[in-house]
């Protein structure tokens, strides 16, 4: 089932002077954290601004849990971390979140006991009687993920989620959206923190200049086909020795000893002569590129492509 | 059930403004003034002596009048003053829930455009009403049992300043969507205030021009833009118990009022944020 659909979906400001999307199709399967990466004003924003209502696209339709977009009921399935929220700065996190459960169509009873179990899962509940105007950044992020779980959503949209939140409270969120996850709750996480989409995504799509420019597995990206890196319990002079009698490109690849294969067979004859040469195979590990240098060789193809 | 959650919360951020205290709290003052100012004496379980603020009244008659007086005063008190520092202190309602990180959160919410625009609307009406309200209530009840005399056209003075105040807040919420600005809308609002006396006075005015056509166009201006100098007479007749002459004023100044929330209501429909 999918999460989200946007047929041709586009979105032009200024009598179409700035084009923000331009004929924008993606697919969002339920059940999956997706990641939306992009350089600045790629048009990541303008996107979940389209799919919420927020603006109103200049062509193509959407839909979100099989609804189309225009379709505001469709929200009560949503939560929403917007980049740079603002709450009102006189309310404490208890009020924040009964004001905007209640907006979710939640009971004062439901709201009642919503709100503790999220306070102790964004680590507020020491703070839940102090106004949101003495906040840190990060605090107000925190306050900001339990506004959007508050309804409990199959649907969550999250803007730069990590941004202002400390090394550890990264993994806690990451934590939280991989609980989220396996609950069968569908993420939508737009980050510029490359590190923490590649540890979570199970999907990405690049956008640039308010184009997709690449959508898929993550690791359909960063894995690099018939390459692995091996260690073994000697030095590295025993696989070399290896690797040129059998006429197989190896070399150390930033501190690990890297080989690149025909196909499988070769990699399993390999693997059989230096077992045959009484060496213990401490690890066979495919080779990987970042996430990052991925994104970066993406975008910068894309640069040369325009020129 | 949502939309009151939205009304609660402006109606919670304009009692965290200090206007409102401020307005709160002069209320309380006046009508604390009247528990002290109003003497009765009782003899022999008739009214022996009633003095206002140190005036004696020499019959109930008088007494009536004295009572009216007070009254109409407190209402147009509150029909200028009262009005103008509500204006000043709803001013920024519209502009501020229009910013970036405030609106994507109320839009992502499962309401409709027109349930956030209307429950902003009726979250600031509702927290100027309770301030009227508030005032007039309060002393309406001093003044009443401590003279017997219940005069319940003051009440419905409040119900004219509220519907006031909602056609001028109309307008600067309509302005404060188009410009986002809090002090812009507020000074068109003023402006549109104080023009109306001089529009009343507009029969004065047509010699002085040179061409019909601008005497046309004042009367256009007159009858479209909302009429609260007559409002503010309707105002004092009501709580004096005068006839109304005409309605026009009040019926003619409501539909500037709906139509302009309307035209608001379209406009943030197709809104982007």
């Amino acid at each position: 089932m999918l999460a989200i659909e946007t047929i041709g979906l586009t979105k032009y400001y200024s009598r179409g002077k700035i084009k923000a999307l331009q004929d924008f199709n993606l697919q969002v399967e339920t059940g999956k954290i997706f990641s939306l990466l992009g350089p600045n004003g790629a048009g990541k924003t303008t996107l979940i601004k389209l799919l919420l209502g927020i603006v109103m696209p200049t062509r193509g339709t959407a839909s979100i849990l099989q609804q189309p977009i225009s379709d505001h009921n469709i929200h009560q399935q949503i939560g929403y971390l917007p980049e740079n929220h603002k709450f009102p700065d006189f309310l404490n996190p208890v009020q924040v979140l009964t004001y905007y459960g209640k907006m979710d169509g939640l009971t004062a009873d439901q709201v009642k006991k919503k709100i503790p179990e999220l306070l102790k899962l964004v680590k507020l509940e020491k703070w839940e009687k102090v106004k949101v105007k003495k906040f840190s950044k990060g605090m107000l992020q925190r306050l900001g993920l339990a506004q959007a779980m508050i309804n409990d959503p199959q649907l969550l949209f999250l803007d730069e989620p990590t941004d202002g939140i400390d090394p550890v409270g990264r993994r806690e969120v990451r934590d939280i959206l991989l609980e989220l996850k396996n609950k069968g709750k569908t993420i939508f996480l737009n980050s510029h923190l490359l590190s923490e989409v590649e540890r979570m995504s199970d999907d990405i799509a690049i956008l640039n200049n308010g184009k997709l420019v690449e959508q898929g597995k993550l690791e359909k990206f960063i894995s690099v086909e018939r390459q692995y890196h091996i260690s073994v319990d000697s030095d590295d002079h025993q696989l070399e020795k290896i690797c040129r009698e059998m006429d197989i490109n190896g070399n150390d690849f930033n501190g690990r000893f890297t080989v690149m294969v025909e196909d499988d067979i070769q990699l399993n004859r390999l693997i059989d002569t230096i077992r045959s040469r009484q060496l213990n195979i401490l690890s066979i590990i495919p080779r990987k590129i970042s996430l990052e240098d991925f994104f970066i060789q993406v975008v910068h193809d894309e640069k040369g492509d325009s020129r | 059930m949502r939309t009151l959650a939205l009304i609660q919360l402006t109606f919670k951020e304009s009692l965290a403004k200090k206007t409102f205290m401020a307005f709160f709290g002069i209320s309380t003052l006046v009508s604390l003034l009247f528990i002290f100012a109003l003497n009765l004496d009782i003899v022999d379980g008739a009214q022996a002596y009633i003095s206002v603020f140190g005036q004696e009244a020499n019959s109930l008659v008088e007494l009536d009048k004295i009572v009216v007086t007070i009254e109409g005063a407190i209402s147009i008190l509150l029909f200028t003053g009262g009005i103008f520092m509500a204006l000043f202190a709803t001013s920024n309602l519209i502009p501020s829930f229009l910013e970036s990180g405030t609106i994507d959160l109320l839009i992502s919410k499962p309401l409709s455009r027109m349930q956030i625009f209307m429950g902003r609307f009726t979250g600031a009406i509702a927290i100027v009403a309770f301030n009227i309200f508030y005032l007039i209530v309060f002393t309406w009840l001093i003044i009443s049992v401590k003279t017997g005399i219940w005069n319940f056209n003051f009440l419905l003075s409040g119900v004219v300043i509220v519907i006031s105040f909602a056609i001028l807040y109309a307008l600067m919420a309509f302005l404060g969507l188009i410009t986002s600005s809090g002090a812009f809308s507020l000074m068109i609002t003023y402006l549109i205030l104080f023009f109306s006396p001089l529009l009343l006075q507009r029969d004065n005015i047509y010699a002085l021009l040179s061409s019909k056509f601008y005497g046309y166009l004042l009367d256009g201006i007159y009858y479209v833009l909302p009429k609260t100098a007559q409002l503010s007479i309707m105002t004092q007749n009501i709580v004096n118990g005068n006839p109304v002459s005409s309605w026009m004023p009040l019926w003619s100044s409501a539909l500037f009022g709906v139509g302009i929330t309307g035209i608001s209501v379209l406009i943030f429909n197709r809104k982007n944020f």
